[in-house]
């Protein structure tokens, strides 16, 4: 469903992302774990079309993203690290605002809204400015903004920064369940348990390169008692 | 760029009409970015209404009064011309209003190029919103022109404010037909959108391809329209004692701004458009003027249009890569130098305790550090200076004792114009300073300094900075306009006494009035609290200029030998200068004093 093909990104001189070979296909989630500059953010902006690849092409189900930015977003749903929301709109209003953009009609609309509303217990401030909302009404908000047109991927950007435990425990069920009815997830965290605990396959970046990609088992392999996270430090330190 | 072959297990063949069909329609996403613009604005409007009452109605008034300020000048002024030169359809009336007209809306139309193509940049290139739409399907020509329609309202409501009042009063002075008053807005809106469309334009193209030089390209240009613009008034107004306004002066001044007439220039189409639909029938009927000014409008909605289209077309084609070029662009590496500033303040701050010191230095290091601050520092002191630097018209005539009494007039305007500059200044930048603090309170709050020590520090911080660039600018005004000792040494008195107050004023009330939950200074500024403290400080500046400006403009008149020197005394006008300058220094405390010791108040008990 993703597929980055040999995908280079240069901010000037520097390469923030060097050749990065990487697909992930339907009913996966995939954790992009890594160093803070190590390529992640960048990798998710050019999957989104925020960015452009400097080299390669990066595909979401047929769609080159750089060439068809709209019809690609349309299969995406993306929850970036600093979400934005207007803060003289209500969260209804927000929602319908995403949903009809991305051509749901009167009455999908509805119905979707009512269904994400359940999913991420908005009902309360549903009809409240989102200025007046907490972090976590926020990232509720926007993630329900990420699924209301129920894409074929979902894109998240750092999920569980400042979510209470109530919350990242919502998020990472729903992720789950995501990828369980055939859709593809793919996430980039810090949070090395959430990742063992919920993803499918990690892919490991250093300096914009990808150092591994697999399963957790696979990493594995050669030290099965060590955790995710020695296995992750002592990666990063060859 | 070579493009990789294709993945084989990609499912290529999935239609893209099957996506496609269900995005909306360009008719459907116009409605949908109404909506949004309707419900935001309907929002924002609830908002000024119920929550910013204070600042809401100043805004609306002071425009009020400034829109019947104008419309009274204007109207004086072409009444003088219809007496003095003749009525519409006489030869020198339509040279003489044309001529005030091209050179009026030739500025504003470079004006409206600039400042629709940085507002642009603003909307379309570095905001958070932008960023967020990108990831939604939207046309690419969509949000330019989301972002556009913004840049033309936030760039042109200046022009009708300005340009509104001159066009009513001309209509009205020469009697204009219903037809002139039924095409203004219309003549008006076509007129603001050509330069808004060329400014976007050349906003895109610039971003397009030269984004790494975009800063240069607008400073230069900017930099030789400013120094062009100088170079003409400075030719007009210089001239020699014995030169007076006369014929000569006129024609000379007419012919050096032809360039402002130019048969392409929106401005001239204008100015005729008005021109025509002000003048009298004279029953010919080839020569309709109704009809003469519908060709104008025609021509300028036309153009309008056809930039519309332009603009929207760039748009799709340049934008989305632009953004992208832009945003690829290795970050810069902030540096942290000019330590040498750094001891310089530490050296002149040495009689303060060690911790009001680093405080204070701290201060000036984010202040050095923001853009944002020290450019519009720059900006709007620059312009006064350059001002004042001209001044020196008024010393060709000091024989002349209505000249003296206009320089005396003026000086002391001088002074309160920078006084009010300052006023915006202390409540943009120092008033939302505590405010700021909250986020980092964790830090000061922490740190054995006690809760006055910080406060005084931001006050010293204030009044410190701000006092030297306006007692220099003060000065600067004095020294062109070539004012007695007596007004000079009353003018720096005043000028300490505004810094002091103007700052313990924005420091006080921005410790009572905290807002903790704003990260925008400017947001800050514009709440309750910001705005209080810019009314107090404009009536502050009103009373002192007035205490201290009344006795000397007195004193100059007995000193010259004119009416008042036969009623007042130069004992009793000497006393009315000491009462002045003791009330405007009691004033001075108050403003200072009161508000700081309940801002001390509360900020000691200050919980974040």
């Amino acid at each position: 469903m993703i597929h980055f093909q040999r995908v280079t990104r240069k901010y000037g001189d520097r390469i923030a992302v060097n050749q990065l070979e990487l697909s992930v296909s339907s009913g996966q989630l995939l954790a992009m774990l890594g160093h803070n500059g190590a390529g992640k953010s960048t990798s998710l902006k050019m999957l989104v079309g925020l960015l452009r690849p400097s080299e390669g092409v990066v595909q979401v189900g047929p769609y080159d993203v750089a060439k068809n930015p709209r019809e690609s977003s349309r299969l995406i749903g993306y929850v970036p690290d600093q979400p934005y929301l207007y803060d003289k709109l209500s969260g209804r209003e927000f929602l319908e605002f995403v949903a009809e953009m991305h051509g749901l009609t009167a009455s999908e609309t509805r119905e979707a809204l009512d269904r994400e509303a359940t999913r991420f217990e908005l009902g309360d401030f549903l009809d409240r400015l989102t200025e007046s909302y907490s972090h976590g009404m926020r990232q509720r908000t926007v993630f329900a903004a990420a699924l209301i047109h129920q894409p074929e991927v979902l894109v998240v950007d750092e999920p569980m920064v400042g979510l209470d435990p109530h919350s990242i425990r919502l998020v990472k069920d729903l992720m789950r369940e995501y990828v369980d009815v055939g859709r593809t997830v793919l996430m980039s965290t810090h949070m090395l348990s959430v990742a063992e605990e919920i993803a499918d396959r990690v892919a490991v970046l250093k300096s914009g390169t990808l150092l591994f990609e697999g399963k957790v088992s696979e990493l594995r392999l050669n030290a099965p008692d060590a955790t995710l996270e020695s296995l992750y430090l002592s990666l990063m330190d060859q | 760029m070579p493009t990789p072959p294709a993945n084989p297990n990609i499912p290529a063949n999935l239609p893209v009409d099957s996506v496609c069909e269900h995005l909306p329609s360009e008719e459907r996403e116009r409605q949908i970015f109404w909506k949004l613009r309707w419900r935001t604005g309907c929002s924002q409007l609830r908002h000024f209404v119920t929550k910013a009452r204070l600042r809401t109605s100043l805004v609306v008034g002071l425009s009020l009064l400034f829109w019947c300020g104008l419309f009274a000048m204007f109207y004086g002024g072409f009444d003088f011309i219809i007496k003095n030169v003749g009525p519409p359809g006489v030869a020198y009336h339509a040279q003489t209003v044309q001529f005030i007209f091209t050179l009026f809306f030739a500025s504003l139309q470079v004006m409206l190029i600039f400042s629709s193509g940085i507002i642009l940049y603003g909307g379309l290139y570095s905001s958070v919103e932008i960023n967020f739409l990108l990831t939604l399907p939207v046309r690419d020509s969509r949000l330019v022109n989301y972002r556009f329609q913004e840049a033309v309202f936030f760039s042109s409501w200046g022009f009708f404010l300005l340009a509104s009042p001159m066009m009513v009063a001309y209509g009205l002075v020469v009697s204009a037909p219903w037809y002139y008053f039924a095409q203004l807005p219309g003549l008006m809106l076509s007129f603001a959108y050509i330069p808004c469309a060329l400014g976007a334009i050349a906003c895109l193209l610039l971003i397009s391809r030269l984004p790494k030089l975009r800063g240069i390209v607008v400073g230069t240009a900017a930099l030789v329209i400013i120094s062009l613009a100088y170079l003409s008034i400075w030719q007009t107004l210089s001239l020699s004692h014995d030169e007076s306004v006369n014929a000569t002066w006129f024609s000379e001044t007419f012919r050096r701004f032809e360039f402002t007439r130019g048969e392409w220039l929106p401005s001239t189409w204008l100015s005729n458009g008005l021109l025509d639909a002000a003048r009298p029938y004279n029953q010919d009927p080839n020569d309709l003027p109704w009809l003469e000014s519908g060709k104008y409008l025609v021509v300028l909605v036309s153009n309008a249009l056809l930039l519309h289209v332009i603009v929207l077309w760039l748009g799709n084609r340049l934008f989305r890569k632009s953004y992208c070029s832009l945003h690829s662009r290795q970050a810069r590496e902030s540096r942290t130098g000019s330590v040498w500033i750094d001891r310089i303040a530490n050296g002149f701050l040495f009689p303060l305790p060690k911790q009001t010191r680093l405080l204070i230095i701290k201060d000036l290091r984010l202040f050095r550090r923001d853009p944002a601050q020290w450019s519009q520092f720059l900006i709007f002191f620059g312009l006064l200076l350059l001002y004042f630097a001209n001044l020196d018209r008024f010393r060709q005539q000091r024989a002349d004792l209505s000249a003296q009494t206009w320089v005396n007039i003026v000086s002391f305007l001088n002074l309160a114009v920078v006084g009010l500059i300052l006023s915006t200044f202390t409540t943009r930048f120092i008033y939302p300073l505590i405010s700021l603090e909250g986020k980092r309170f964790w830090i000061l709050g922490r740190l054995p300094v006690e809760r006055d020590t910080i406060l005084w520090g931001k006050f010293l911080f204030a009044a410190g900075g701000s006092w030297l660039p306006c007692a220099g600018l003060v000065l600067t005004s004095d020294l062109v306009l070539n004012v007695s000792g007596m007004v000079v040494s009353v003018h720096q008195a005043t000028c300490l006494m505004l810094c002091i107050g103007l700052s313990g004023m924005a420091v006080g009330l921005g410790a009572m009035m905290p807002n903790f939950q704003e990260q925008s200074p400017s947001k800050i500024a514009a709440g309750f609290g910001g705005t209080l403290n810019l009314v107090l400080s404009a009536l502050y500046i009103l009373a002192v200029v007035v205490l201290t400006a009344l006795p000397c403009h007195f004193i100059l008149l007995a000193s010259s030998g004119g009416v008042a020197s036969q009623m007042l005394k130069a004992g009793t006008l000497a006393a009315w200068l000491g009462v002045g300058l003791v009330s405007s220094l009691v004033l001075a405390c108050l403003v200072t004093i009161v508000p700081l010791r309940s801002g001390l108040r509360a900020f000691r008990r200050l919980e974040v």
